[in-house]
């Protein structure tokens, strides 16, 4: 009965992987190689936001003509250390009229999202959590979760700006779905198939979707910058504009996580780009899960570049750009896919 | 049921102390109120208790963006006052020290406007770094960096070093090419020219009416500018245009800005063309000065955010009252009449090509 039961699951394929490495069909084993996994990829995430986080600084001081941070440690790789521990110390204040509960939440809520999805992710052949055979339609089920749990954010703390913040918040949700889910169609039709593993290995010998579908590529990347609040389309957080959006009133532990977020959202962002255009794991030599992460971390470089590169959107700009421009790109790209993979 | 937000004091891009109460719909402004006076120090009746050359650092402190225009306004209305004369060379040497004071300023806008459209600090190091090579350029002439104090009745403190031309030149010569990157780099940029078109339009009627000045006025189509207007100093000698844009929105506000910073690097190339020889050093600093001839003057400048006037009725040993006329004033109260029905965004950008200085709006 427990078999049938893990069978209709969702972690059927785990338990049939771990089943074929280890010979046992145990519950109990099952559980436990699901959080060490977990673990695992918890300290992935969380040393690619660290170093991240420090490449941005160094980066963007570049770009300014500055010297980032050079103090803490060799060439400041610990300043983003400090700032968490300094974080971490400081009082957490809940402000009075805000709603508890909610205010708890929502940065768990935040954080937990994009990190299944990274769970859900395959990181190389052998590497993955799960092979979902609709793993591709679930994970874009759940990420459009996320604008809604920055709506929750900003209104559990009673702030105006993070009001505000959380209306735009749906706004944006409207405007760049839409291309984003028919772009991953198009790749499913180019594909032939809903499953990550499949979808990358039909990118085999340098047939990248890039390079078949450039408009596509573009018109990802766009939502995803969107999606991660990312420049241009940082409206959320807008900083000169609402202080800091749904972040005005969390302070102490609780801004740390919504840093942490901040990366998590950019590691989830780069590593579907890679795997649904760049090929994911394929690559020469280095063993699948560097060459994934390597190609995830050349396309943050990019997000890094155009943060220092371009002023904010407005709100209504972003509506009209995504339902005029990245709308009927999308679908241009759907038609192009279909005339060459399909016919 | 529009929600009433309160930005300020405190806030990211209001230049220092402004309150601004919005209402707001959804995204839209449907009204706008500023609350000044943060920062209200209460000079003019601060320098009715000094004697007329202990003032000039507290004008400086008015607009610390351009403290030397400030300077040059009350020296200017002194020596109207005291009727003094001022050396043909000292003339040149405070031209040349105050179109290099706009052309910071008129830096330093830039910047600030690209940080509040949310390009963070990008624009903003890039022309601090050109700010910082006119700030030394002026260290040279005046021997310091920030506040100067360098004006004196009839004269400047110190006279043009004898390399100051070749420097000059030369930092000209750089800042036209950085300038032209500057302007690629922001006008090739599709979401900074969409932000700016258009947006917090003010008609040449609507700004006569609002009494706005400087390049804010000019941008609306008013060729209006004190240096031919009223000529002081030299300008009459020299050759430069009024800039103007008949568009009167965000994009002709910054256009015209970057537009006089050409303009004054013209006039400075011409002014150290024709600068005489002679002597540009001012009476010395004395508490007790010559007696006042004239009882009231009103001295107008072009300051870089505008037309200041001081207005000074004259006692023997210092001045028996001084009202000031600041640029950034009249130009905030044109803000709620322009942000209205715009989204919550382009008020910080309408803000930023306003280009105020709160210390000078509160006095």
């Amino acid at each position: 009965m427990i078999d049938s039961l893990i069978i209709y699951s969702v972690l059927s394929p785990i338990a049939s992987w771990w089943q074929a490495w280890t010979g046992s069909g145990s519950v109990l084993l099952y559980s436990a190689a699901i959080i060490i996994y977990a673990i695992a990829v918890m300290i992935m995430i969380s040393i690619f936001a660290y170093i991240f986080g420090w490449v941005e600084r160094k980066v963007i001081a570049k770009i300014h003509h500055r010297h980032g941070p050079t103090y803490v440690g060799k060439y400041g790789i610990l300043q983003n250390l400090a700032d968490i521990i300094k974080l971490l110390a400081k009082e957490n204040i809940t402000p009075a009229n805000s709603d508890r509960l909610l205010v708890k939440l929502a940065p768990i809520l935040l954080l937990a999202i994009p990190t299944f999805l990274i769970l859900l992710l395959p990181l190389s052949q052998s590497l993955q959590a799960t092979n979902l055979g609709l793993g591709l339609l679930i994970i874009f089920v759940i990420i459009a979760f996320l604008p809604l749990a920055v709506f929750i954010a900003g209104f559990a703390t009673g702030n105006k700006f993070a009001d505000i913040s959380a209306q735009r918040s749906v706004l944006m949700l409207v405007s760049y779905e839409l291309p984003m889910v028919i772009v991953v169609a198009a790749i499913a039709l180019a594909a032939g198939s809903f499953n990550l593993a499949s979808i990358i290995s039909a990118q085999a010998g340098f047939t990248y979707f890039a390079i078949a579908m450039p408009i596509g590529l573009f018109v990802f990347f766009v939502a995803m910058l969107a999606e991660m609040e990312r420049p241009p389309f940082d409206l959320r957080e807008a900083d000169s504009e609402l202080i800091a959006g749904w972040l005005t009133d969390f302070s102490g532990p609780y801004y740390a996580i919504a840093l942490f977020i901040d990366y998590t959202k950019v590691f989830l962002g780069s590593l579907l780009i890679a795997m649904l255009f760049l090929g994911g794991w394929l690559g020469p030599v280095l063993p699948g899960v560097v060459w994934l992460i390597l190609k995830a971390f050349i396309i943050a470089l990019f997000v890094i570049i155009i943060r220092a590169a371009t002023v904010r959107m407005r709100i209504d700009r972003i509506l009209r750009f995504g339902w005029t421009w990245l709308l009927p790109l999308s679908l241009l790209n759907l038609i192009l896919v279909y005339i060459l993979f399909a016919i | 049921m529009p929600t009433r937000i309160n930005i300020g004091p405190v806030h990211p891009s209001t230049h220092g102390v402004l309150r601004l109460v919005a209402d707001v719909e959804g995204d839209t402004i449907t009204n706008l109120e500023p609350h000044i006076g943060f920062l209200h120090r209460g000079v003019e009746k601060l320098v009715e208790t000094r004697m007329y050359m202990q003032s000039p650092p507290y004008m400086e402190k008015l607009d610390y963006v351009a403290p030397l225009a400030m300077d040059d306004a009350y020296v200017a209305t002194v020596e109207a006052a005291l009727g003094i004369e001022v050396k043909e060379r000292a003339m040149y040497v405070r031209l040349i020290q105050l179109e290099l004071q706009r052309i910071a300023s008129h830096l330093f806008f830039t910047g600030a406007l690209c940080n509040d459209m949310g390009l963070m600090f990008t624009m903003f190091m890039w022309c601090f770094e050109d700010r910082d090579r006119v700030l030394d350029l002026l260290a040279q002439t005046t021997g310091q960096r920030m506040f100067y104090v360098s004006m004196r009745l009839g004269g400047v403190t110190l006279d043009l070093p004898p390399d100051f031309a070749d420097n000059c030149n030369e930092f000209l010569d750089y800042m036209e090419k950085r300038l032209g990157a500057y302007e690629n780099f922001m006008e090739k940029n599709p979401v900074f020219m969409e932000r700016m078109k258009g947006v917090g339009v003010l008609t040449s009627q609507e700004a006569k009416d609002l009494g706005v000045t400087g390049p804010v006025l000019r941008a609306s189509g008013v060729p209006y500018d004190v240096r031919k207007a009223k000529p002081y100093y030299v300008y009459d000698k020299l050759h430069f245009e009024v800039q103007t844009d008949n568009r009167g929105d965000n994009l002709a506000r910054y256009r015209v800005r970057i537009m006089e910073i050409r303009e004054s690097a013209r006039l400075i190339r011409e002014a150290l063309r024709q600068i005489p020889e002679g002597d540009a050093k001012g009476m010395p600093v004395k508490l007790i000065g010559p007696a006042a001839k004239n009882r009231t003057v009103t001295v107008s400048r072009e300051c870089p955010r505008g037309e200041a006037m001081m207005y000074m009725v004259a006692d023997p040993q210092k001045p028996y009252r001084l009202s000031i006329r600041s640029p950034n004033f009249v130009n905030l109260s044109a803000l709620p009449h322009m942000a209205k029905g715009h989204r919550l965004g382009d008020l910080f950008a309408i803000m930023g090509t306003l280009d105020l200085v709160m210390a000078c709006v509160d006095r």
